[in-house]
Formats: structure tokens, C-alpha cells, sequence
């Protein structure tokens, strides 16, 4: 549960940052997208079904690390970008406890085998 | 249930909004952002569907309470198709929230209390929403798979065999 509620935080956080921090396009723009969509994986994540979804943040997290770069960021937009982009990478990758077994799961809907295996 | 509560609010806060868009209201509830709400809400993009968003969002929330509420704890192999509109319901609704949140500061350059609530209601939804639907799925997987009955029959309810216990899917809804 908690590394999902970290990397939520952090998608809201990137939401207020501009404001919170005082910077400007194309920083601002870029961490006003970003927000939702880490928070919004994040949040859909910490229902054990759906919580592969959690890896999808790590592509988020590698954007914000390059995103400066290649945008051009000036100031704290850099190093806030840079630090969030690390912090949400790592924390994508703690899979946290998964009880169930949900017959298999999502993939066994297309390897049928795997929903044998998961009744063994 | 939760979800169906959950799906509650969100179409009593859409509706307020939509109220004030067909202009039913003249103000609108907004605690932190100024006049954020008011310029979200007659903003192009709100007004850019033929009808007021909020209230598309009403009508989207009111599919999901319906959708959620039809239906006993087995519906996942009694009435696949509830559950499958139910999940398409759910996961559209919430990327079209986030969607809007994401262009509420960087199309129009106001934020919307109210908005925001309803996004992170729909984002809610999702996850509780997806293990039924994978039970439905699951099952229609195994309907295709090992018998010879009928995917389109099983689909729609129409011939529900009992599941045996051994492939009896562990996901077990929490709606309905």
C-alpha cells in the first residue's frame, strides 16, 4: 500500500509544484501532465489485480529525469524534476504483498496454461 | 458498494456542475482556487461536446451506478455482459477525468475543486472495478477453451453452468 500512496503524493506534489516552487513553462506544463497520470497509475495500483500497473510510473519516472534536458528546464524545476523522476522509478519497482492468486491472472487470459498452474 | 457509493457522489457533484452550466445556477462552489472553478466550467473545452461536459459526466457516472448495482455476487459468470459495460463504463469515465484535470492548468490556467474531486473519485473506481471484470473474463476464457458451449451464450447469460470448485476463479467482486 505505502509505495503506492508515496508515488501518488508525488504525482499530486507535481501538481502544486509549479505554484509551490514558482517556475514557469515548459516545466510547469510538463509536471501538470505528469501529476495525473503518476497519481492516477499509482492510486489504480494498490488494488492487487490491477497492481502491474505500477511499473507503467517507471516510464514516467525515467521522462521527468531526461525531461529537463531535453526541454530545456531552468532552476529548481531541474532538480525537483530529476528527483521526483528517481524516487517514483524506485518506488515502482516495490511489488508489496499480493495474497491472491486471481486464477492466474490478466495473462491468463491469453496463455491459458498459466490459469492450470496457478490451480496446482 | 463501495463503488456504487463512490459512483454516488461523483453524479451528485457532476450534476451540480452541469446545473451550472445550463446556466440553472449562477454561482458555483469553489473553496481554493478563486474564480478556478467558473472559468473551468465556460471554458472551450468544456463547452466543446454538444452538451456541457459535467453533464456527460453525470450521464457517465449514472452508468456506472447502474451497471454496478445489477446483479447478485456470482454475476461474473451469470451476467458476463453487466460486468464487462461495467468495467468499459468505469475505465473510460476515469481516463476522460484525468484527461480534463490535466487541461484544466494547461489549456485554460485554472484549477477546479470540484473537478478534481470528481477526478480522483473515477480514479477510485478503477481498481476495485478490474477483478470482477477479470473473473468475467477468466471465465468466458475458459467457456471458449474447454467446452463446447457457446462464448456469445455464456456471454449474455444465457446458459450458466456451475462452475466447479476447482477452477473457480479467488477473485471474488467486491460490488453487487
Amino acid at each position: 500500500m505505502w509505495p503506492r500512496l508515496i508515488n501518488a503524493a508525488l504525482g499530486i506534489w507535481l501538481m502544486a509544484a509549479p505554484a509551490v516552487l514558482d517556475y514557469g513553462v515548459p516545466a510547469a506544463n510538463n509536471d501538470r501532465i505528469m501529476g495525473p497520470l503518476i497519481a492516477t497509475f499509482a492510486v489504480i495500483a494498490i488494488w492487487e489485480t490491477t497492481r502491474e500497473l505500477r511499473r507503467v510510473n517507471a516510464f514516467w519516472g525515467a521522462w521527468l529525469i531526461i525531461a529537463p534536458l531535453l526541454l530545456g528546464y531552468e532552476g529548481a524545476a531541474v532538480i525537483n524534476s530529476i528527483a521526483v523522476g528517481v524516487v517514483v522509478i524506485g518506488v515502482s519497482m516495490i511489488r508489496g504483498k499480493v495474497e491472491g492468486h486471481f486464477g492466474g491472472g490478466w495473462t491468463a487470459l491469453w496463455r491459458p496454461e498459466h490459469a492450470e498452474r496457478a490451480n496446482d | 458498494m463501495p463503488i456504487i457509493i463512490l459512483a454516488l457522489i461523483g453524479f451528485f457533484i457532476a450534476a451540480y456542475m452541469a446545473l451550472f452550466q445550463f446556466n440553472l445556477i449562477d454561482s458555483v462552489w469553489e473553496p481554493f482556487f478563486g474564480d478556478g472553478t467558473r472559468r473551468v466550467l465556460t471554458s472551450g473545452i468544456s463547452e466543446a461536446f454538444p452538451i456541457p461536459d459535467a453533464a456527460l459526466g453525470a450521464l457517465g457516472y449514472i452508468l456506472d451506478v447502474v451497471t454496478g448495482a445489477i446483479g447478485g455476487r456470482d454475476r461474473w459468470r451469470t451476467m458476463p455482459w453487466i460486468v464487462i459495460i461495467f468495467g468499459l463504463a468505469v475505465g473510460p469515465l476515469g481516463a476522460v477525468s484525468i484527461g480534463l484535470v490535466m487541461m484544466q492548468p494547461v489549456v485554460v490556467g485554472a484549477w477546479c475543486t470540484l473537478c478534481l474531486t470528481t477526478a480522483a473519485i473515477s480514479v477510485l473506481m478503477i481498481g476495485p472495478a478490474m477483478d470482477e471484470m477479470l473473473a468475467s473474463l477468466q471465465y468466458l476464457r475458459r467457456v471458449h477453451d474447454t467446452d463446447d458451449r457457446s462464448v456469445w451464450r455464456a456471454f449474455w447469460g444465457m446458459d450458466t453452468a456451475p462452475v466447479s470448485a476447482s477452477v473457480q476463479p479467488e477473485v471474488t467482486p467486491d460490488v453487487a
